[in-house]
């Protein structure tokens, strides 16, 4: 086993992005602003999937949403800076930092306790949110056009240099986050899931790794949100209400959490299915949610990419039977 | 002297609220080992059936008391049904499954309910005062207070006998007991522990609607109110121990002393209240004031 392996997560990320870029001026332009919407909520709902490979769900994900689009509408408000490498910087750190604060409190909880917490913490800054002035109210602020390390491309070159840069962060952060969780920190984050004390025995800490992963789970939050302010160039205390959170709960409860491109894979569905249940049922969307969620948990609960993982370990034993070598089922 | 008993009142008032909306939780929890994000969402389809009962009774040309008991009557029974259908249909299914799937499974008829009460009421304020106008108000040290809501503290506390009464004195409340205690063991005993779930589960549903349907004089019903429901309903639960009756009445009066307490003294902060003493009851006792602390599974 010398031979060092390609690693297909990282080869189809790299894939996917080339491919979008190099099409992003062929495709109609809605279905390039859905994919722009996906990759904020992919990143996003990456950091659920972390969470909840630990065994925890958190209903707060909202929260650095939230904080990574505020982060960027103060900064090109009040620092008049928009070159978005560095608001999105600043969205990324901010909420990490905010997720260390919290972590401290809230990594020694499990079960409801961290998923009610998580709630209530995002549920208070939803409600001083549409309080405070210098945010907006619930009317939220508005965000102007960006700049690219000094290139300011304007009308339709803005929204197709919007696109390759979302999708280009959505790439970048996800083989950052692959990398991680193939790591023996990653395989931590999942012993936590299985036995709390057998990893304790082993020499870790248990409160240290969930409030690392929580952490991660809010930098990832926060470029999500990023993201997705820059997008929709516009952010509202929305962003922190449960139910935002209930979307990237949902993300990944659809599609698993085999690997990074499961949340991309979900995220994608998820607004796709947004668009066309908001034009069939404009006013049943939240119980058509609703009734999908609960389908899924009742007869699915494992997540579409299971199905995908069976697949691919098949062909794989089938590829490595053949070149009569040991080759490892688990894709990661 | 003022400021002491509109504190005491206020508190009481607001306490008696907490209870109301956390036993039925805290009972199901108990029982069920779930927590029912649903509640919330219980305690607007009965606030809603109390506003429809009321304004029905009303252009009947009913007496205050005919009027307040269709309220509740009506509350309760679409509580019990909806409870005996989602347990039976969803939540039945689930025994068993990881904590999170459940959840998620509870927050999605939460969003269900929810949208079916906007569908119903068309998504506007509605009002069903009449009961609480017409019972007038009620002098307490130099302040005036509606009779409703100083008559719901006597409801509340009532509820919280009841309660007590029929887990402590009856047959059918030892039984529950014993399920909560170990399910397993208690059906070797020969307790039909499927049948006590059902029935939990439908008389917390009932409670989650009931104490909407004894809001809903209060205040303006409107979609989405569950939602503050659900998470203050929790406070009180968390700080008391979850799954614990004298622990749900212990969180409400703590939470609702601190509420009163910072309304009268530090308003800025009453917003706050419910979760600062939240997070400070479980940075010093994770489970919770009343709850037995639990071993380590290894």
């Amino acid at each position: 086993m010398t031979r060092r392996q390609i690693d297909w997560t990282i080869a189809t990320l790299l894939g996917v992005a080339i491919a979008a870029s190099l099409s992003a001026s062929g495709v109609p332009g809605w279905i390039r602003y859905l994919g722009q919407l996906s990759t904020a909520t992919a990143l996003t709902s990456a950091g659920v999937m972390i969470l909840l490979r630990a065994g925890l769900l958190s209903f707060g994900q909202g929260l650095f949403y939230f904080v990574g689009g505020y982060a960027v509408a103060l900064t090109t408000k009040l620092a008049a800076i928009t070159d978005a490498f560095v608001v999105l910087l600043v969205a990324t750190i901010s909420a990490g930092l905010v997720a260390v604060i919290l972590g401290s409190f809230l990594a020694r909880y499990r079960g409801i306790f961290f998923s009610m917490l998580t709630l209530a913490v995002s549920m208070v800054v939803f409600g001083i949110a549409t309080k405070v002035r210098l945010f907006g109210g619930s009317d939220g602020l508005n965000i102007g056009l960006m700049s690219y390390a000094g290139y300011r491309p304007r009308g339709a070159d803005a929204q197709w240099s919007g696109f390759v840069f979302c999708i280009w962060v959505w790439a970048a952060f996800s083989i950052a986050t692959h990398i991680l969780l193939r790591s023996r920190f990653g395989w931590l984050i999942r012993a936590v899931a299985d036995n709390e004390v057998r990893v304790e025995y082993l020499g870790y800490s248990v409160k240290q790794i969930v409030w690392v992963a929580y952490t991660l789970a809010g930098m990832l939050g926060g470029a999500g949100g990023a993201l997705a302010g820059l997008s929709a160039r516009h952010v509202d205390p929305q962003f922190a209400y449960w139910t935002t959170a209930g979307d990237f709960i949902f993300v990944v409860l659809l599609s698993g959490q085999a690997s990074i491109l499961s949340p991309a894979f979900g995220a994608f569905l998820l607004e796709v299915l947004r668009s066309y249940a908001s034009a069939l049922f404009p006013d049943q969307w939240q119980s058509v949610f609703g009734a999908m969620m609960l389908a899924i948990v009742l007869f699915l609960p494992v997540g579409l990419d299971r199905l995908v993982t069976l697949l691919w370990s098949m062909t794989r034993k089938a590829v490595s039977r053949r070149s009569r070598s040991l080759a490892g089922g688990v894709v990661s | 002297m003022s400021t002491l008993s509109a504190v005491v009142v206020d508190a009481a008032s607001f306490a008696a609220w907490l209870f109301l909306v956390a036993v039925g939780l805290t009972l199901v929890f108990g029982v069920l080992r779930l927590l029912n994000i649903a509640h919330g969402a219980f305690y607007s389809v009965g606030a809603y059936a109390a506003v429809y009962a009321i304004g029905a009774s009303v252009t009947l040309g009913w007496a205050t008391w005919i009027q307040l008991v269709a309220a509740l009557a009506a509350a309760v029974a679409i509580g019990a049904v909806i409870g005996l259908l989602t347990e039976r249909c969803i939540l039945g299914r689930l025994y068993g499954y990881p904590e999170p799937l459940v959840l998620i499974a509870t927050y999605a008829l939460f969003l269900i309910l929810d949208d079916a009460t906007k569908l119903v009421s068309g998504g506007g304020s509605l009002y069903a005062a009449q009961p609480r106008d017409s019972l007038g108000q009620i002098g307490i040290g130099g302040l005036q207070y509606p009779v409703y809501d100083v008559a719901l503290i006597g409801v509340s506390m009532m509820l919280a006998a009841i309660v007590w009464f029929v887990l402590n004195r009856t047959r059918v409340g030892r039984c529950v007991t014993a399920v909560v205690f170990d399910s397993e063991i208690s059906a070797a005993m020969g307790i039909h522990v499927g049948r006590i779930k059902t029935a939990t589960f439908m008389v917390g549903a009932a409670l989650g609607c009931l104490a909407g349907a004894l809001t809903a004089p209060k205040i303006a019903v409107s979609p989405g109110m569950g939602v503050e429901v659900i998470v203050i309903a929790f406070a009180v639960v968390v700080v008391g121990g979850l799954g614990s009756i004298p622990g749900a009445l212990l969180g409400a009066a703590i939470i609702g002393l601190a509420r009163a307490l910072t309304a009268h003294l530090l308003p800025e902060l009453e917003i706050f209240a419910v979760y600062l003493v939240m997070a400070g009851v479980l940075a010093v006792r994770p489970f919770g004031l009343l709850a037995p602390a639990q071993a380590r599974r290894i």
